[in-house]
C-alpha cells in the first residue's frame, strides 16, 4: 500500500472518529468537545494539504494515479448474477487530491465558525458531531474507486445532511426541509443506482477502472442507447444532489439548517459531490447523455439566477445563486469542458462559502434577522464581513481577477465551443442561457450587497409582530445571542468567525490558481485536471468521424480569427483539429478533442461577453438600487406577472404541490379506497362468512345440543317434582303406599292366576 | 248350631284378618301415635293368630315358637316405639302424627 493511500485512509476515519466521540461523549467534554471536532478537523486537513502537496506540487503529472482496493464482501456465485464481489478501495489521482484538501479545509473552517455561530446552543456538542460524520461521508465519496462504495457514502451524505438540515427539529419548517430535502434526493438515487446496475450487468464489477476498461475493450453488450440511459440515469443522482432541474427545489428550503451548515453542505461540499460524481463518470457518458446534461444545467442555471433576483431571505439568494452555479458546473461537463467544470467547482466551493459564512455573520450580528429588506448600512459595522463578503461576491459575479472570472469564463468559453462544434442552432442556447445568466448573477449579487451593506439602516421598518413571531422561532440561540448584543446592537463578529471569512475570501483570488488573471488554463489547476478521454465505443467514433468530415469542418475557421487576433498560432488551431492535442495530453476521441480546442479558441470571446454581460448587471443594480433612476418597487408592480412568476420561484412548489402530491394523494386515496372496499372487503366478507357459519352452528349448539341437556334435566325434574309430592314425611302415606302396591301386587298376581 | 261348635280353622283366619283390618286402619287413619302402635301391636297379634292357627291344624311347633318370638319382639318393639314416641313428644310437642312430616327432608 502506498503511504499516501494510508494517509488517505487516516483522513477519512478522522471525521468518523470526531463523529464517535462526540455523539457520545459531548455532555461529558469541556466546552461539549467541540475542540475534539475542530483539533480532529485540523489533523485531517493537516494530512489533507500533506497530500496535496506530494500530489500537486511535488509530482505535477497530469496522469497522476494510484490505487488500492481490498474485497469486502465476497457473495460467492450467486444465481442468475454470477460472481459477486464487492470490493472497497481508494483512488488517489490529482482531482481526489484537490477535492480532499478543499473539503477539509472548508470543513475546517466551518468547524471553527462554528464555535462562534452556534454557542450556546443547546445542541452544541451534537452539532459537532453531525459535522464530523458529514465530512466523513463526503471524503468517502471523493475517495471511492468504486460505484458501490460511493453509493454507500453518497447515501451516508443524503442522511447526514438530513440531520443537519432538521438540526433545529423543533421548527415545523425546518422538518419540512429536512423531509424534502431527503425525498427529493431519494428520487434521484434511485435514478442513480438503476445506472450503477446497468453497468454493473454488463460488467459485473463496480470499479471506475474495470468499467472504462472494459468498455474502452468493446465490452458492452446492448445497445448505445443502453449506455446513453445508463449515463442518465447516473445523472439523476447529480440531480438530486447537485439541486439541478426538476429537483432543485429542496435546496432553497435546506436553508432552514444552520448557517455554517449551509456554507458547508449546500454550498460547498455536498452539492459538489454531484458534480464530482458526474465528473468520475464522465467517460461513460455518451454524446446524447453529455446533451441532455449541458441543457439540464444550462436551463437550471437561468431559471435560479432568474428566482435569485426577487427573494428577499439573504439565505434564500445565495441559496439559488448556489443552484444557478451547480448548473454551470453541470452544464460546462455537458459540453464537455470537464476541467472548467472542476475547476468552477473548487472556485465556487471557496467563495459561496465565504458567502454563507458572510450571510451567517451578518445573521448572527442582526439577532437573526434574515430579511435583506430590513438590514442596510452594516458596512460601518461589519468592515471585516463587508470586505470578504464583497470579494467573494465579485468571484460569484465574475469579474477579472478574481478565480471565479477564470472558471466561470473557461465553461463559458466550453459552451461555446461545444455549440460551434455541434453545428449552431438549438445549441446555441446553451452559451446564452449561460451569459444571460452571467449577467443576473451580477445584478442579483450587486442588490444584494447594496441592500445589506449600503444605504441607511432600516431595522425599525419592520412589521413588529413579524420580528416578535422570528424571534420565537429562533429561541433555541437567541437566549445566547441577546444578552451578547442587545446593549450596543450590530457590531463585527468575533476572530474565530472572521478567521475563516478572511481564509475563503483569499482563495477567491485569481493568483491562487493561476498566474494569469484572464486566463485559468494557464494555472496549476487546469493543467493537472485534464479531460479524460470518453470510451463510449463505435457510435462515438462514427461521430467523430461524421463531425471532423463534415460539421468541424465549417466551424472552425469561424474559430480560427478569434484565435488568431489574440497571438496564438493559427496554424496549431487549425491543424490539429482532428486528434487533437493540448497540453501534452492525447485524445482518442475527435469529437471531444474539438470541443476542447474551440472551446480554447473561444476563450477570449467569451472572456469580452461575459464581461459585458457581468458590468451590464452591475450597472443595472446599480442604476435600480445606488441610483434609484428605476424604482424596484414601481417596477415590480409594472412587470407584475414576471416579477410574480420569479418571486414564487417559477411555481415549482406549487406545480409539484399539485401533480406529485395531488397525485401521490390521488394514487394513495385510490389505494385506500381499495384496501378498505376491496382488501377490506374480501377481509370482511370472509370474517362475515365465518360469522354467519358460527351463528349457525350457535343455533345448532342451542337448540340441539342444549335441547337434549335441557330435556334431560327438564324430564329429571318433573319426575323429580312428581315424585316429590309423594314424599310426604308423613309415616302414614307410606303405610298407605305399601299397602297400594301390596294390592297392586296381589291383583297383578291374581290377574296373572286367571288367565 | 253345629256349625257354631265346631270350630275350624277358617274362624280363626277370619278373626285374623279383621284384626289386621282395625289395625291397618289405626295405623293408616288415626293421628295419635300411640293409636297407630296400638294398631301395630293388632297387626302382629293378627300375624299370630294366623301362626297359630295353622300351628294347631298344621301339627308342629314351629308356629308356636314364631308365635312366642313374634310376641317378644312386639315386646322389645313396643319399647323402642314408646321411646321415639316421648322424644318426638320432645321435640315437637305433639304426638300427631299427621304433623309431622320431617322426614321427607
Amino acid at each position: 500500500m502506498h503511504s499516501l493511500i494510508q494517509l488517505s485512509i487516516v483522513v477519512l476515519l478522522l471525521p468518523l472518529l470526531s463523529f464517535v466521540i462526540l455523539i457520545f461523549f459531548n455532555r461529558r467534554l469541556p466546552r461539549r468537545g467541540d475542540f475534539i471536532g475542530v483539533g480532529i478537523l485540523g489533523s485531517a486537513f493537516a494530512i489533507s494539504a500533506y497530500i496535496f502537496w506530494s500530489v500537486i506540487v511535488q509530482t505535477y503529472d497530469p496522469a497522476f494515479r494510484i490505487a488500492w482496493d481490498f474485497t469486502w464482501i465476497d457473495l460467492g456465485n450467486v444465481p442468475g448474477v454470477g460472481p459477486l464481489q464487492i470490493k472497497m478501495g481508494v483512488v488517489i489521482d490529482n482531482l481526489t487530491a484537490i477535492m480532499l484538501a478543499m473539503v477539509t479545509l472548508i470543513s475546517l473552517l466551518v468547524h471553527l465558525y462554528s464555535t462562534g455561530y452556534m454557542a450556546g446552543d443547546k445542541n452544541y456538542g451534537r452539532y459537532f458531531a453531525f459535522l464530523g460524520i458529514f465530512t466523513f461521508s463526503m471524503l468517502g465519496i471523493v475517495l471511492s474507486d468504486n460505484l458501490f462504495s460511493i453509493y454507500i457514502f453518497w447515501e451516508l451524505v443524503g442522511l447526514s445532511s438530513y440531520l443537519l438540515i432538521g438540526f433545529f427539529f423543533e421548527k415545523q419548517s425546518a422538518a419540512d426541509a429536512q423531509k424534502k430535502a431527503f425525498l427529493a434526493n431519494r428520487v434521484g438515487d434511485i435514478g442513480m443506482w438503476l445506472g450503477i446496475l446497468i453497468l454493473y450487468s454488463q460488467f459485473h464489477t463496480f470499479s471506475f477502472e474495470q468499467i472504462y476498461a472494459n468498455l474502452a475493450a468493446g465490452q458492452f453488450g446492448l445497445s448505445n442507447g443502453w449506455l446513453t440511459a445508463a449515463g442518465i440515469l447516473l445523472f439523476m443522482g447529480c440531480v438530486g444532489k447537485s439541486a439541478q432541474f426538476p429537483l432543485h427545489v429542496w435546496l432553497p428550503d435546506a436553508m432552514e439548517g444552520p448557517t455554517p451548515v449551509s456554507a458547508l453542505i449546500h454550498a460547498a461540499t455536498m452539492v459538489a459531490a454531484g458534480v464530482y460524481f458526474v465528473a468520475r463518470i464522465f467517460v461513460v457518458l455518451t454524446p446524447d447523455a453529455l446533451h441532455v446534461i449541458a441543457f439540464t444545467g444550462a436551463l437550471t442555471a437561468f431559471m435560479a439566477a432568474t428566482i435569485a433576483i426577487t427573494q428577499n431571505d439573504i439565505k434564500r439568494v445565495l441559496a439559488y445563486s448556489t443552484v444557478s452555479q451547480l448548473g454551470y458546473m453541470v452544464l460546462g461537463l455537458g459540453v464537455g469542458a470537464y476541467s472548467a467544470a472542476l475547476f468552477h467547482l473548487v472556485t465556487h466551493a471557496f467563495f459561496k462559502a465565504c458567502l454563507f459564512l458572510g450571510s451567517g455573520a451578518i445573521i448572527h450580528a442582526m439577532h437573526h434577522e434574515q430579511d435583506m429588506r430590513w438590514m442596510g448600512g452594516l458596512r460601518k459595522h461589519m468592515p471585516w464581513t463587508f470586505a470578504t463578503f464583497t470579494l467573494a461576491t465579485l468571484a460569484l459575479a465574475g469579474l477579472p481577477l478574481t478565480s471565479g472570472f477564470m472558471s466561470k469564463d473557461a465553461i463559458l468559453a466550453g459552451a461555446i465551443g461545444f455549440a460551434k462544434v455541434e453545428g449552431g442552432g438549438i445549441f446555441y442556447l446553451i452559451p446564452v442561457l449561460g451569459f444571460f445568466s452571467a449577467m443576473l448573477t451580477a445584478f442579483y449579487m450587486g442588490r444584494q450587497i447594496w441592500l445589506v451593506f449600503f444605504g441607511e439602516s432600516r431595522t425599525h421598518l419592520k412589521p413588529a409582530d413579524d420580528h416578535h413571531a422570528g424571534h420565537h422561532a429562533h429561541a433555541s440561540h437567541d437566549e445566547h445571542t441577546d444578552e451578547h448584543h442587545s446593549e450596543h446592537g450590530v457590531h463585527e463578529v468575533s476572530w474565530n468567525m472572521r478567521a475563516p471569512l478572511v481564509i475563503l475570501a483569499t482563495l477567491s483570488v485569481f493568483f491562487v490558481y493561476s498566474p494569469d488573471p484572464l486566463d485559468g488554463g494557464k494555472g496549476w489547476f487546469m493543467k493537472m485536471i485534464q479531460t479524460p478521454a470518453t470510451v463510449v465505443g463505435e457510435n462515438n467514433h462514427q461521430k467523430g468521424e461524421l463531425l471532423a468530415a463534415g460539421v468541424a469542418a465549417p466551424t472552425l475557421p469561424e474559430a480560427v480569427p478569434t484565435v488568431a487576433a489574440h497571438g496564438e498560432a493559427p496554424a496549431a488551431a487549425a491543424g490539429e483539429h482532428g486528434g487533437a492535442e493540448k497540453g501534452g495530453h492525447t485524445y482518442a476521441d475527435p469529437r471531444q478533442a474539438e470541443i476542447i480546442h474551440a472551446g480554447h479558441g473561444a476563450h477570449y470571446t467569451a472572456i469580452y461577453i461575459s464581461s459585458i454581460m457581468v458590468l451590464l448587471g452591475i450597472s443595472l443594480a446599480f442604476v435600480v438600487y445606488v441610483f434609484r433612476i428605476i424604482d424596484p418597487e414601481q417596477t415590480a408592480i409594472a412587470i407584475q406577472p414576471l416579477y410574480l412568476f420569479s418571486l414564487n420561484k417559477w411555481y415549482w412548489d406549487e406545480i409539484y404541490e399539485a401533480t406529485f402530491i395531488k397525485g401521490s394523494m390521488l394514487i394513495a386515496n385510490i389505494l385506500s379506497w381499495f384496501d378498505a372496499t376491496i382488501v377490506d372487503g374480501i377481509v370482511n366478507g370472509a370474517a362475515t362468512l365465518v360469522r354467519n357459519f358460527a351463528l349457525l352452528n350457535d343455533g345448532f349448539d342451542r337448540h340441539v345440543v342444549d335441547g337434549m341437556v335441557n330435556f334431560t334435566a327438564f324430564t329429571v325434574n318433573t319426575t323429580g317434582a312428581v315424585l316429590r309430592k309423594l314424599q310426604t314425611g308423613k309415616v302414614q302415606t307410606y303405610v298407605v303406599m305399601l299397602l297400594l302396591a301390596v294390592f297392586g301386587y296381589f291383583v297383578f298376581y291374581l290377574t296373572r292366576l286367571i288367565y | 248350631m253345629e256349625q257354631l261348635t265346631t270350630i275350624g280353622l277358617n274362624h280363626y283366619l277370619t278373626i285374623s284378618a279383621f284384626l289386621l283390618g282395625f289395625g291397618l286402619f289405626a295405623v293408616m287413619t288415626r293421628k295419635n301415635a300411640i293409636v297407630v302402635l296400638m294398631g301395630v301391636e293388632l297387626i302382629l297379634n293378627a300375624a299370630n293368630i294366623n301362626f297359630l292357627a295353622f300351628s294347631k291344624y298344621n301339627g308342629g311347633m314351629e308356629g308356636v315358637m314364631f308365635a312366642l318370638f313374634v310376641i317378644v319382639i312386639a315386646a322389645a318393639e313396643a319399647a323402642i316405639a314408646l321411646a321415639i314416641v316421648i322424644n318426638i313428644y320432645k321435640i315437637f310437642k305433639s304426638v300427631d302424627v299427621s304433623s309431622i312430616d320431617s322426614l321427607k327432608e
